[in-house]
């Protein structure tokens, strides 16, 4: 029996826009789900998507890329990498792991938003293939840490930690959820795919591969290179609505979207990755700051792709750029000097060849970060652990739930953009997080940051415990340093915050 | 007597933090318990300056001896605390 090209029939297959007769249109795509603004089902029917995949290729292709990265897996799980690793990079793989892993299950929902309810036919074809890829990142990325949960509990939090009151965690579930489960298909395509995938996870992915493959871990790498492919085929799904959009009259409407979410993914890889890269990653193994990757990817990818869309900037470039010299050495700093309210140990990258990377890097880190790494650094020294740990909590943004941060030191210049919104205050750290919560404040009032919940007597009891034991971090999960100050000059084993 | 939560931006630090105070507190004193969660632990002291208050959103600086519930402060606002001469 002759079998047909794909391409032969492809477009007559997917042309699934029938007409219903048991219910009307209206019911069938609801606008809160479906979301087509008012644009008609033929001006929906010309989205074309430009990787066009069958579900038979599809499968067979999904099967080679997991048998790939499963028996990289197999090879050199004897080999005990984990063991000898750099306890910086074990910590990258756990944060990354936590952060992620199960984030990935739920935007299969997301894809499954677009599969049933997006008014074009090739959308909701590729929609379907994207939900059994978020899927498979879900489970591959609960499956690889699995292996180690008999090296510390740390490693359990690829599973636990989003289902937990963590702060991390409580920030990264909020941009997610404004992201993928409280939108309608077109916003998904455009927040989720455009956006967030386009713009953002090749940083996670593609410059953690590079530090994966140069620090020995070639099981990670192959790992997300793996769910890098993709994450590159379902994220062209935004492309093609855009251009229905913009074709429709509905340029601000769009742009407003991107605006939105690209500000809100910035911030999130801001604590995420910028970490990782400029100070877990094992200085010898580093292949790119975070801001050159950031420069690469975000900068000159992102930008050139909004201006083949006919898409402008977001209007907070200037600041974006400036601010790829500040926000991640501050979250940094909040999430090393705040260690046992994480799931992973995290690493200082403050050694003295390591800040002189970072000023390399990053001219005038050490008369700004770096006066405040001096006083930690002289506390350790003079075996004052006590005074390198919190007493209180930092004050947290009411849209990234992230705290505000800005430079020290000899550049002071920390700022709270506050918002008196029905009576009550909010606090934000940066101009842009105030104008996102601005731009529909309906949808982000009612949510309560951790430092909210602290206040109304949530977390009880109120200290450093009851914060510990509401999110869930028990002993042996909490983080402490790395590598137990190493990079400070002193050999202290340190428990003191267990 | 009440507590009053703000919201301490100290000179020098990275990080805006939580204090608790009481609403009797003079502006001397919240500065001090400010300090705290800063000075020694990311912020270098500075012998022979004072450290004063000043309302984040406007940079007026408070009297020293101003106390909390009399500078129309909101619950968890944002007060800078700076070195100074005076």
């Amino acid at each position: 029996m002759s079998k047909l090209a794909s391409n032969e029939y492809y477009d007559l297959v997917r042309t699934t826009n029938w007409t219903p007769r048991y219910v009307d249109e209206a019911e069938l795509f609801p606008e809160m789900m479906s979301g087509a603004r008012g644009i008609p089902a033929e001006a929906w029917e010309t989205f074309d998507e430009p990787y066009k995949v069958t579900y038979s290729d599809y499968v067979a292709t999904q099967r080679e890329k997991d048998a790939g990265a499963y028996s990289v897996k197999a090879a050199l799980e004897r080999a005990n990498y984990i063991d000898s690793a750099d306890p910086g990079w074990v910590s990258t793989l756990q944060a990354h792991y936590g952060a992620l892993a199960v984030a990935e299950f739920a935007a299969a929902t997301a894809e499954a938003r677009m599969a049933r309810f997006s008014r074009a036919p090739g959308n909701r074809n590729m929609a379907t293939f994207g939900m059994l890829d978020e899927m498979r990142h879900g489970q591959i990325q609960l499956f690889f840490p699995h292996e180690h949960t008999k090296r510390s509990r740390q490693w359990d939090w690829a599973h636990k930690a989003m289902h937990t009151n963590e702060w991390a965690a409580v920030a990264a579930r909020h941009m997610f959820d404004d992201m993928m489960f409280t939108r309608d298909s077109v916003s998904v395509a455009i927040m989720l795919t455009f956006a967030f995938e386009t713009g953002f996870t090749n940083m996670q992915f593609l410059g953690l591969a590079a530090d994966a493959a140069e620090a020995g871990d070639h099981t990670f790498a192959s790992l997300i290179s793996s769910i890098q492919t993709d994450e590159s085929r379902h994220a062209q799904q935004g492309g093609p609505v855009l251009k229905i959009l913009i074709e429709n009259g509905k340029k601000d409407e769009a742009q407003k979207m991107i605006d939105v979410i690209f500000w809100r993914a910035w911030k999130l890889f801001s604590v995420l990755t910028g970490p990782i890269l400029d100070y877990y990653t094992p200085l010898e193994h580093r292949k790119q700051s975070f801001k050159e990757f950031m420069q690469e990817w975000i900068i000159g990818q992102f930008e050139r792709q909004l201006n083949d869309l006919g898409l402008d900037l977001p209007w907070y470039w200037d600041e974006f750029v400036r601010a790829l010299d500040e926000t991640h050495h501050g979250m940094h700093m909040g999430v090393w000097f705040w260690r046992p309210t994480v799931w992973w140990n995290p690493a200082a990258g403050a050694s003295p060849e390591e800040r002189e990377w970072l000023e390399s890097k990053y001219p005038g880190w050490n008369a700004t970060f770096g006066r405040c790494w001096d006083v930690i650094t002289e506390n350790l020294q003079k075996g004052r652990e006590e005074l390198t740990l919190p007493e209180t909590l930092p004050t947290i943004c009411n849209m990234c739930n992230l705290p505000v941060v800005g430079t020290p030191g000899d550049g002071w210049n920390v700022k709270d953009y506050q918002l008196v919104h029905e009576g009550r205050l909010y606090h934000f750290g940066s101009e842009v997080d105030r104008w996102c919560f601005e731009q529909d404040p309906a949808r982000y009032q009612g949510h309560m940051s951790v430092v909210d919940r602290f206040l109304a007597g949530e977390i009880q009891p109120q200290n450093l415990a009851g914060a510990l034991l509401y999110m869930s971090l028990n002993p042996g999960e909490i983080g402490v340093d790395a590598h137990n100050y190493a990079w400070a000059g002193v050999g202290k084993q340190s428990h003191a915050a267990e | 007597m009440a507590i009053f939560p703000l919201s301490s931006n100290f000179e020098g630090d990275f990080v805006i933090q939580l204090v608790v105070v009481d609403d009797a507190s003079t502006m001397d004193e919240v500065a001090a318990t400010c300090a705290v969660h800063s000075v020694n632990r990311r912020v270098a002291p500075q012998p022979g300056k004072v450290m004063r208050v000043r309302r984040h959103s406007t940079g007026e600086v408070y009297p020293r001896d101003m106390q909390v519930k009399s500078a129309g402060l909101l619950p968890t606002e944002t007060i800078d605390v700076i070195f100074s001469d005076i």
